[in-house]
């Protein structure tokens, strides 16, 4: 069907991002490929889609060969360039990114789903019959009249990948289609991809972990730095200790060392924070909250009498459905959000309504669920220095800071990147030595291990250790139950804006 | 080598010179007939012809200009465009609220420009002013100026102007003196020179020592909008420099003439 | 209440349009008037959101009207019937004249356009106009603007809470109020650009660059009596304006 040979791939003169790649995916199939972060899981899948990125100073050497056709590329400028309409009419392709896989032209799902048909003219009747069989087939009917930029994130998958197949193409390229979904739209997702595969559309769905569940006949190619080291049926790959390769399996627990890591040296008790002796680091009581002017159903309250008290050495874990309030919790914890009820106290003081929120960066530090969303330097040093300077430290021992916080989060030989350059988990991986740079005594993370590799993951698990056992203290909203299970003091789960159960100590902490 | 799935060897579309020629022989000629012609009339009241010949000749040459330029733009320019007419807005729209001296709506076509070529950027100026006039429709009589902006702004990336930070501002304000210029008929015969608190002072200003409206508004032109594309020049370098590598890469633009000092123009000079 | 349609997008743009083109032809400030209160102001009450578009008219104009009256009240020197004089400032009956009339047609001129603008379905536009057959890459960049706007604001209001809750205090000295622009523009524009980047190439595997025209899913509510009398408006207009200026140059 396909079949790509790479001999190598490189951005700009750069390093190779991938070689000695001979990947062929028959009709029907079910191919995994799975690496850690920057294994060249995402240059193979674009590689797969046609994009060589000629005239984007890449350099492709190998062959592409679709149904009859080889393409020969040699990395010159007389290789062939691919028509891309032509090519995704059998390889679809569906991007990591989601909002630039909007056209961001259309209003309702319906148009976004209708945008490849209509832009090659395919006449009203058809389209719309179109439409409405693809979305009948995958279970969107109900959303199609919805405003695209408005869907939860796995409805927003499934209306990509729907626009991405309403033209059956006979294969279709996903790049970490689960990136930052819960258990429930997961499995949405994955019923999307498991209706195509039985009606023999042939899938290749990138990840940084095994799944935890697929048919066991499926195969897998694992990449590490490039390089494919394991290929073969899923069965073959479970038992072939891709461990040693950081490439783990989803669903698993992490595996966490008792002894804090190497160029760990936990932080000082927050600097200019007096907490009184055995008080608690951070207290919501009776905390209650509502969005204002949100249209007429803006009234509904989304925290209900919330009480949380955050000791030295607590791991609080948060699990509930998406829109149970947990996000919207976490936000109350460094004044992001105000209660319209309640007190909040942090460090032993009550927030008023006018402390500045980044006043508060010094005592409660936040890891947001969007990373790309705070990145701003053009090195990872200076990113991660801002904070401590920001706080008011010296240039020098800012840097200093960022150097050992950036050692703890295990990215001491990147300082000198830029942040964007890197990959998605060392970006995660920068924004959480950032928060660790400013030395708070509480961390509040919302998501920590969403799309994280088995060393991310892991490492994250150590410094939560690390940090309970200097004293501080964690409240992380997550999804990933078994990471909560291993690591937290405390599991509380909350439902309709009330914390349901929770207090059963259990997990590694409260051992 | 003719395989369905490859695209024939590239043709470079050429912008249809004839549209763009005509298109901005309207808006010089517009300019010219305001300037040298009208400023007789003012004294009994703003004509309203001259209001008609300033709407039709800078819309409509904005119009042909758009029409010539955007079947030459590569897709990767196209995509730009919206994005920055998205934040020509969002940001001209603060900016307006708040009644600062400066307007700051035009970061997106300068960005645009910067990254994608001085016709891509005259085609967001255009279409930017026209978009923006759905929902302030005092922006749209100044789609030529921003149109102008957009052109130039682009070729002065294309020399050099963006290579070192601190030669962007000073092409900001020889940009924003052109644009002062090519805006001041508009406000003046329009609007009659009225405009945000800070911009109103400066026509009063000059106003009250006897210069005529199409004057004061040049003069007023003259100082708001160089000392407004300083700003926006030297924000969009900073801008530009701060993006990473890949996303310049995209960019053949930036790679072909080397806006851009530093690593991404050096590699690789196919 | 329900939102007001009463004729394709395209049909009340042009109107609106040709209207202020009227206004501007016939330049006397009882035509100006009349257009405000027999067009603007029942287009404004039976708009469906009356309230939202005065609102939107209000703000547009209000601050232009007060600064007109300023500037050529008091500074207007080529007036000369001089009502009152505070040094510079000399309040002149040509120049508040003048302000008057700037005034009345800038308010038409606004109104008009918002009125018709507000109350048009965006979505039907960029529809009507792919049905019309222009230019594909014109309606994209029409259409994706628009719907790049909430989208540009959702995204800079989180960064700016996301830095504030890594330090950034909003306000304060000129330098921090720049830093804290670059803090926020800088994740926003990159964060757009690697977007457009993945945006080009979904464009290009969608077919956009197909030739031929482009079709729509949404059904096509223009009619052939509604474009029918947008080419007899604009005929009507022109026609007239001719006219009226024939009429003029011979008096």
């Amino acid at each position: 069907m396909i079949r790509l040979e790479c001999s190598s791939f490189a951005y700009d003169g750069g390093p190779v991002v991938l070689s000695g790649v001979d990947l062929a995916v028959e009709p029907g199939t079910l191919v995994h490929v799975v690496g850690p972060s920057g294994s060249g899981k995402t240059t193979l899948a674009r590689l797969l889609a046609g994009q060589t990125g000629a005239g984007n100073g890449a350099q492709f050497r190998g062959a592409l060969t679709l149904g009859g056709d080889r393409l020969e590329f040699t990395g010159g400028p007389g290789d062939p360039r691919i028509d891309p309409a032509a090519w995704s009419s059998t390889v679809a392709y569906a991007a990591q990114r989601t909002e630039g896989q909007l056209s961001m032209m259309s209003a309702t799902v319906a148009e976004e789903i209708a945008f490849g048909p209509a832009n090659r003219g395919m006449p009203a009747g058809e389209l719309r019959a179109a439409v409405q069989a693809t979305a009948a087939r995958l279970g969107l009917t109900d959303l199609l009249n919805r405003d695209p930029r408005r869907l939860s994130g796995g409805q927003l998958r499934r209306t990509i990948i729907a626009a991405a197949v309403v033209g059956n193409p006979r294969v279709l390229i996903l790049d970490e289609p689960f990136q930052g979904l819960d258990a429930d739209a997961r499995a949405e997702v994955a019923r999307t991809l498991e209706v195509l595969r039985a009606a023999g559309t042939a899938l290749v769905i990138c990840a940084p972990m095994l799944p935890g569940a697929a048919p066991g006949h499926s195969r897998v190619l694992a990449l590490v730095s490039g390089r494919p080291v394991s290929d073969g049926t899923l069965g073959q790959a479970r038992t072939a200790g891709l461990g040693r390769y950081a490439i783990g399996t989803e669903g698993s627990a992490p595996v966490v060392l008792p002894d804090p890591p190497q160029g760990w040296a936990a932080p000082a008790a927050a600097p200019g924070v007096s907490v009184k002796a055995g008080g608690p680091l951070a207290e919501l009581a009776g905390v209650s909250f509502s969005y204002r002017g949100e249209g007429a159903r803006g009234q509904a309250e989304v925290l209900r009498g919330v009480d949380l008290r955050v000791d030295p050495g607590d791991i609080v874990g948060l699990t509930g459905a998406n829109g149970s309030g947990k996000s919207t919790l976490l936000q109350h914890l460094n004044g992001l959000l105000r209660a319209s009820s309640g007190t909040v106290t942090v460090a032993g003081r009550p927030l008023g309504r006018r402390t500045a929120t980044g006043r508060l960066a010094g005592a409660v530090g936040f890891l947001f669920q969007d990373t790309d969303q705070q990145l701003f330097e053009r090195t990872v040093l200076r990113e991660v220095a801002y904070g401590p300077a920001a706080a008011g430290a010296g240039r020098e021992a800012a840097q200093e800071r960022a150097r050992t916080a950036l050692a703890a989060v295990g990215l001491g030989h990147a300082a000198g990147e830029h942040p964007y350059e890197l990959g998605f988990v060392e970006r995660r991986l920068v924004a959480f030595a950032s928060l660790i740079a400013s030395g708070p005594a509480v961390w509040v993370l919302d998501e920590p291990t969403a799309g994280l590799d088995l060393r991310g993951r892991n490492r994250v698990g150590e410094l939560l250790l690390g940090h309970a056992a200097a004293g501080g203290a964690v409240v992380l909203a997550t999804h990933d139950e078994a990471f909560a299970d291993a690591l937290c003091t405390r599991v509380l789960e909350l439902k309709d804006g009330r914390i349901l159960s929770g207090g059963a100590r259990r997990g590694a902490g409260g051992a | 080598m003719s395989s369905p799935l490859t695209l024939p060897a590239t043709k470079a579309a050429r912008p249809r010179t004839a549209l763009v020629a005509v298109g901005a022989a309207l808006i010089a000629a517009t300019y010219l007939y305001l300037v040298l012609v009208q400023p007789a009339e003012i004294a009994e009241g703003i004509g309203g012809t001259s209001s008609l010949i300033t709407l039709f000749g800078f819309l409509g040459g904005g119009a042909l200009l758009v029409a010539g330029i955007l079947p030459s733009l590569s897709t990767s320019s196209l995509v730009l465009m919206p994005l920055g007419i998205a934040l020509n807005i969002a940001i001209g729209q603060t900016a307006g609220s708040l009644g600062l001296q400066i307007y700051l709506d035009a970061i997106g076509t300068v960005l645009v420009a910067v990254l994608a070529g001085p016709a891509a950027g005259a085609a967001t100026g255009a279409l930017s002013n026209a978009i923006w006039g759905l929902f302030n429709p005092l922006a749209l009589p100044f789609a030529a100026g921003a149109a102008l902006i957009g052109l130039l702004a682009g070729t002065a990336a294309r020399y050099g102007m963006f290579r070192r930070v601190y030669l962007a501002p000073v092409a900001g304000l020889v940009v924003g003196a052109f644009g002062g210029l090519v805006a001041a008929p508009v406000a003046a015969f329009m609007f009659g020179a009225a405009g945000t608190v800070g911009t109103n002072a400066l026509v009063a200003a000059f106003r009250a020592v006897g210069d005529s409206l199409l004057v004061a508004a040049t003069k007023q032109g003259l100082t708001s909008d160089t000392i407004d594309k300083l700003v926006v020049f030297t924000l969009v370098a900073l801008l530009a420099y701060a993006l990473p590598r890949r996303s310049r890469a995209q960019f053949p633009f930036l790679r072909r003439y080397r806006v851009l000092a530093g690593r991404t123009g050096s590699a690789i000079g196919r | 209440m329900p939102r007001r349609r009463v004729f394709n997008p395209l049909t009340e743009l042009l109107a609106a349009a040709l209207l202020v083109v009227l206004v501007l032809v016939v330049n006397t400030w009882q035509f100006s008037l009349a257009v405000l209160v027999a067009a603007v102001v029942p287009g404004v009450l039976f708009s469906g959101k009356p309230r939202q578009i005065a609102l939107a008219i209000a703000v547009t104009a209000g601050p232009l009207l007060v600064s007109s009256f300023l500037l050529h009240g008091l500074f207007f020197p080529e007036g000369t019937t001089v009502l009152a004089e505070w040094g510079p400032a000399r309040v002149t009956a040509e120049g508040l004249q003048f302000a008057a009339l700037t005034g009345l047609r800038l308010a038409v001129f606004t109104g008009v356009l918002l009125t018709a603008a507000l109350t048009v379905s965006i979505p039907e536009l960029v529809s009507t106009l792919t049905h019309r057959g222009w230019n594909r890459r014109l309606v994209f960049v029409v259409g994706s603007a628009v719907g790049l706007l909430p989208h540009v604001a959702e995204r800079s209001r989180q960064i700016t809470r996301a830095q504030q809750a890594r330090g950034l205090v909003v306000g304060g000295s000129v330098p921090s109020r720049v830093r804290g622009l670059l803090m926020v523009s800088v994740p926003l524009v990159t964060g757009l650009l690697i977007d457009a980047a993945e945006r080009t190439q979904l464009l290009e595997a969608r077919g956009f660059s197909s030739p031929g025209p482009r079709t729509s899913y949404l059904p096509d509510t223009d009619t052939a009596g509604q474009r029918t009398a947008r080419w007899l408006m604009a005929a009507g207009v022109l026609g007239f304006a001719c006219a009226w200026y024939a009429v003029g140059a011979g008096r």
